[in-house]
């Protein structure tokens, strides 16, 4: 049977269905386990005159060439996405803020049912980002099905009618930085520096490390404020001094005076109090618009909370073997995108007398299922409970604050006995 | 005058109350439909309870909700303590039961599973996204058997060959309850079918991964069901205990954590919510997109209560109590 082309004629090789993308792709960021390496082996400035040519060629057609770039909300990131896109990719960034209702509606508006909810979630900020004019959307790939979110997405929302250029990392399947470069120089900027965008990268990854360093030292101490309000309106501000970072220097003043005025506010914390490790899927875990904001339900509660799960322990710092030896006694293989991570932190949480453990997933995301047998057995060994929360785009925050309250009930009167 | 505690308890299909006497002993009951107006079905209980007690001689100082309406009747009763009704399941069961190990719940629409050590919770889980196997499942299937819900029990324990119904999911329960019915199996083997696909599906939902250890407890409202008790025996091979109040279980929880509330908090409570009309409007935030859905809650025309916003731009403010 001769093959037919599913493409139709007019079209470009640009079409989602018609890419190269080889089997043995490994789908993950260009971050490797590991030491850090250098990106483009002997530094900085081994093509001068290229960059200045490329200098010359970006002042010359800036104006008509920048292209607005949008990403979906993921966490506390933002300031991250918001810096790649201006020094490295040097684009225009197209900030979405916070995620609202209406988000996930169209987001699942458009996207099947049993999908799981960070789709959906993305879709919608997608949507969001067309519609406020954005030029190129941004997604990165994973190790589960997100790494093929990207495609499906792109091809929904061509269908849907929108013109648009799609940053999808999981088109580059080699992993080499020079694909990654040439392929950000396609979609989004011809005439990026290299040499800048390297340095400014490892200021990127900087910037992850400190966000997240802030938001531990946030989650200890934030339940017990002695002026209520005082700590989320620190971090906003911690928040929008980091957006407004242009430089690695900038990046570290915004952290040392962020730390200070956290360590700085007044807490009123017992000398032991109820503590709540937090372990789970990527997304769901992370992104608070996606967990229905509990980690600010737990601190309102006055619990000490945990979450080793972020972007500096998932990524910068990931030693996969490593974490799965501490583990040995439970798994034997590592089961997915952060099982091994779920498993060792929350037996590190059971270890270290936490009071209670509460797993977050997004509705039918599989390797964390597999996970849940796991805690089942860590809670009977170290009798310690875990509340497992599942969430799809129907969650609704009664519901949730129903378990919630049950949970914090139950762990603070096993601590009063 | 001697001091009492009320608790009240409004679910999805019904609302229970209770009042204490100092001892903790139950001194006035009561049980009706919720019939879809929690505010009414509260009014109601509390006119029942307030009946069978003379309220010359005792005084109730504290008032505890739970439930699903929690929040609401709280608002409507001004009650001292609002508590979800896991922990008030736990804490009536536990008092009444000190030695239990596993408390099964299952409720109007949702079911849970408590593990109880030395008398204090140290594990629960409750059913999320579905709400296979509950009460209300069971009653709508009544329904289309032509039975009342209330004679399930004794009608399935007639059986001697109870059908084998798939009840992961209501909807294909329901389907292949109609085909074993329609290809000829009897009624009552069909009904002991459905109390032991009820007892399968919450062990293998609600108590999955849980340790289930005697003695254990059975409550709410299907508890009630003797074919499903005998369906949670045969399939965990132990006593199943059911408590004559266990149905109260929440709203004796409730009257206990009332009870146990500081002093400073107490205030007499005047059985006096015929006097007054309670309304709930739902006002639409317009700051941002997410719409909240705010409820201001009014008792005749002041307002009492408001909860419904994500954030503080959203909030309507009660003026502090006098």
């Amino acid at each position: 049977m001769p093959k037919t082309p599913l493409m139709q004629t007019g079209e470009g090789a640009d079409d989602t269905l018609h890419r190269t993308v080889s089997p043995e792709a490994p789908a993950r960021i260009a971050i490797e386990p590991g030491e850090r390496r250098g990106l483009f082996g002997k530094g900085a400035d081994r093509d001068r005159r290229g960059r200045a040519r490329a200098q010359r060629d970006r002042r010359a057609d800036r104006h008509h060439t920048t292209k607005r770039v949008a990403f979906f909300h993921y966490s506390y990131y933002g300031p991250v996405f918001k810096f790649f896109i201006e020094h490295v990719l040097n684009a225009e960034y197209l900030d979405m803020g916070e995620p609202t209702r209406r988000t996930l509606e169209i987001g699942s508006q458009h996207s099947n049912d049993y999908v799981c909810a960070p789709f959906k979630h993305i879709m919608g900020a997608y949507i969001e980002a067309l519609d406020a004019g954005a030029d190129v959307l941004m997604q990165f790939t994973g190790p589960c099905r997100l790494g093929y979110y990207g495609e499906l997405q792109e091809s929904i929302l061509r269908d849907m009618g929108y013109d648009f250029q799609m940053l999808n990392f999981a088109n580059v399947p080699s992993g080499s930085m020079r694909e990654y470069i040439s392929y950000c120089k396609r979609i989004v900027n011809p005439h990026l520096s290299v040499p800048v965008g390297a340095a400014n990268l490892l200021a990127c990854f900087r910037m992850v490390e400190k966000l997240d360093t802030y938001n531990d030292a946030y989650l200890a101490r934030a339940g017990f404020e002695v002026e209520h309000g005082s700590f989320a309106a620190a971090r906003a501000r911690f928040l929008r001094q980091m957006n407004e970072a242009a430089s690695a220097a900038d990046i570290d003043e915004a952290f040392r005076s962020g730390m200070a005025e956290l360590e700085a506010l007044p807490i009123d914390k017992p000398a032991d109090p109820v503590r709540v490790g937090l372990v789970g899927e990527y997304f769901t875990a992370q992104d608070a618009p996606s967990n229905l904001h509990l980690e600010d339900k737990l601190l309102a509660m006055h619990v000490e909370l945990a979450r080793d799960l972020n972007m500096t322990s998932r990524h910068l710092r990931y030693n996969e073997p490593n974490l799965r030896r501490s583990i040995a006694d439970y798994v034997t293989y590592d089961m997915g995108p952060t099982s091994s991570l779920t498993i060792a932190s929350a037996k590190k949480y059971m270890e270290q007398g936490f009071d209670g453990i509460v797993h977050l997933k997004s509705s039918g995301c599989t390797p964390e299922i597999d996970v849940m047998p796991v805690l089942q057995r860590l809670s009977r060994d170290y009798h310690v409970p875990v509340l497992f929360l599942s969430y799809d785009s129907q969650t609704s925050d009664t519901g949730l604050d129903t378990r919630l309250e049950a949970f914090y009930d139950m762990i603070a009167m096993r601590k009063a006995r | 005058m001697t001091e009492a505690y009320l608790g009240v308890d409004t679910g999805s299909i019904s609302t229970k109350g209770v009042i204490i006497d100092a001892d903790k002993n139950i001194i006035a009951r009561s049980y009706l439909w919720t019939e879809g107006n929690p505010t009414d079905a509260a009014r109601r209980v509390v006119d029942e309870l307030a009946a069978q007690i003379d309220t010359n001689e005792i005084q109730v100082v504290s008032v505890g909700t739970t439930g699903s309406a929690r929040r609401l009747v709280g608002a409507m009763l001004g009650a001292q303590v609002i508590k979800n009704e896991i922990t008030a399941h736990a804490v009536g069961t536990t008092y009444l039961h000190p030695n239990v190990r596993t408390i099964l719940e299952i409720g109007g629409q949702d079911s849970k599973i408590i593990c109880v050590e030395g008398g204090i919770a140290v594990d629960y889980a409750m059913n999320t996204l579905c709400a296979a196997g509950t009460g209300s499942f069971l009653s709508s299937q009544a329904h289309r058997l032509g039975v009342e819900v209330e004679d399930f029990g004794a009608i399935a324990l007639s059986s001697k060959k109870p059908a084998n119904i798939a009840a992961r999911c209501t909807v294909f329960a329901e389907s292949d309850l109609v085909h074993k019915l329609q290809v000829g199996y009897s009624k009552e083997d069909i009904i002991a079918g459905l109390c032991r696909a009820v007892a399968t599906n919450y062990l293998n939902n609600v108590g999955k991964g849980k340790k289930i250890v005697a003695p254990v407890v059975f409550q709410g409202g299907v508890s009630k069901n003797i074919g499903v008790v005998r369906a949670f025996e045969d399939a965990l091979g132990m006593e199943v205990l059911v408590d004559p109040d266990g149905h109260l279980m929440g709203a004796f929880g409730a009257a206990l954590l009332a009870a146990d509330g500081p002093a400073s908090k107490r205030r007499p409570f005047a059985f006096d919510v015929d006097d007054f009309e309670f309304r709930t409007r739902e006002v639409v935030c317009n700051h941002c997109a997410n719409r909240c859905e705010i409820i201001c809650v009014y008792k005749d025309d002041d307002l009492i209560d408001s909860w419904g916003n994500r954030c503080d731009r959203g909030a309507i403010r009660v003026k502090p109590r006098a």
